[in-house]
């Protein structure tokens, strides 16, 4: 078993992809602030319970016997991306708000940054476990 | 990668709104731009147009500059009977820009510019932050 494969880093790792996508996803938004007609869009939430022990946001084929070959539809980076109401639109029909995309952003790299201290973390118990000598 | 993909959908942002600050720039420089002839137009105010266009490599939605349209609002004139431009009752036909309009316009630019570096500035640092882990 791999190091990465703990559930720990399996869960974290999920949770920065996730980050990831976000991240991408509310640039979009911010690029796309003056363009006319143009929906803001926002990542579904993340969920653990979704999201443990999954490599990537695919899809992928339940196996109930071994021997069952299993299948992955691969998408990159594609979680569900999803059209949301802002509170504001404007005129020409676009609804990002640059303030909430703003704070958005900040959350996310905020919460990106907390994942990324855990998995740290994470890597410190197990060096220390591993008896690094200080 | 992801991060990356997330840089380059801002720096389309950035290019867009620097077209924009180019054209706004146009219309403040010929704000005062009239015709030499009566019968030659003066200036006519330009208007940045915005288009999104989902970009395949990268899998998002870029923006880009769009045509650049022309404002087809009526010039203004002005009682100047000395001008070159000017017609059999006196008058100067001016460039349909209003200089108000255009700074707060240019205002907006640089908010939305500010905007898009703001998120390049917080993808740098999640990359950053990846990286960290390296060193930990």
């Amino acid at each position: 078993m791999a190091l990465t494969d703990l559930p720990v880093f399996q869960a974290i790792k999920s949770k920065m992809q996730w980050h990831q996508v976000r991240q991408g996803v509310l640039a979009e938004n911010v690029a796309n602030a003056d363009t006319p007609a143009y929906r803001a869009k926002e990542l579904e939430d993340y969920s653990f319970s979704d999201h443990i022990g999954r490599q990537s946001f695919g899809l992928e084929t339940k196996v109930t016997k071994t021997g069952h070959i299993t299948g992955m539809l691969s998408a990159q980076s594609a979680g569900k991306v999803e059209e949301k109401d802002m509170f504001e639109v404007t005129p020409s029909g676009n609804n990002v708000v640059l303030e909430e995309q703003m704070m958005k952003v900040t959350a996310n790299q905020m919460d990106f940054q907390a994942a990324t201290s855990i998995y740290t973390k994470s890597l410190g118990i197990i060096r220390t476990a591993l008896g690094r000598s200080a | 990668m992801d991060l990356l993909k997330s840089l380059f959908v801002s720096a389309s942002g950035l290019k867009a709104q620097n077209g924009r600050m180019r054209i706004i720039a146009e219309n403040i420089a010929n704000a005062d731009s009239t015709g030499r002839t009566p019968e030659e137009d003066p200036y006519r105010r330009k208007i940045p147009t915005f288009k999104s266009h989902f970009e395949k490599e990268i899998g998002a939605e870029v923006v880009e500059l769009g045509r650049v349209s022309e404002d087809k609002s009526p010039f203004e004139t002005r009682y100047e009977p000395g001008h070159p431009a000017a017609d059999e009752n006196g008058y100067i036909r001016t460039p349909n820009v209003s200089t108000l309009i255009e700074t707060v316009d240019m205002r907006e630019a640089q908010r939305s510019y500010e905007a898009n570096l703001n998120v390049i500035e917080a993808t740098r640092r999640m990359v950053q932050r990846t990286i960290d882990i390296l060193r930990a």
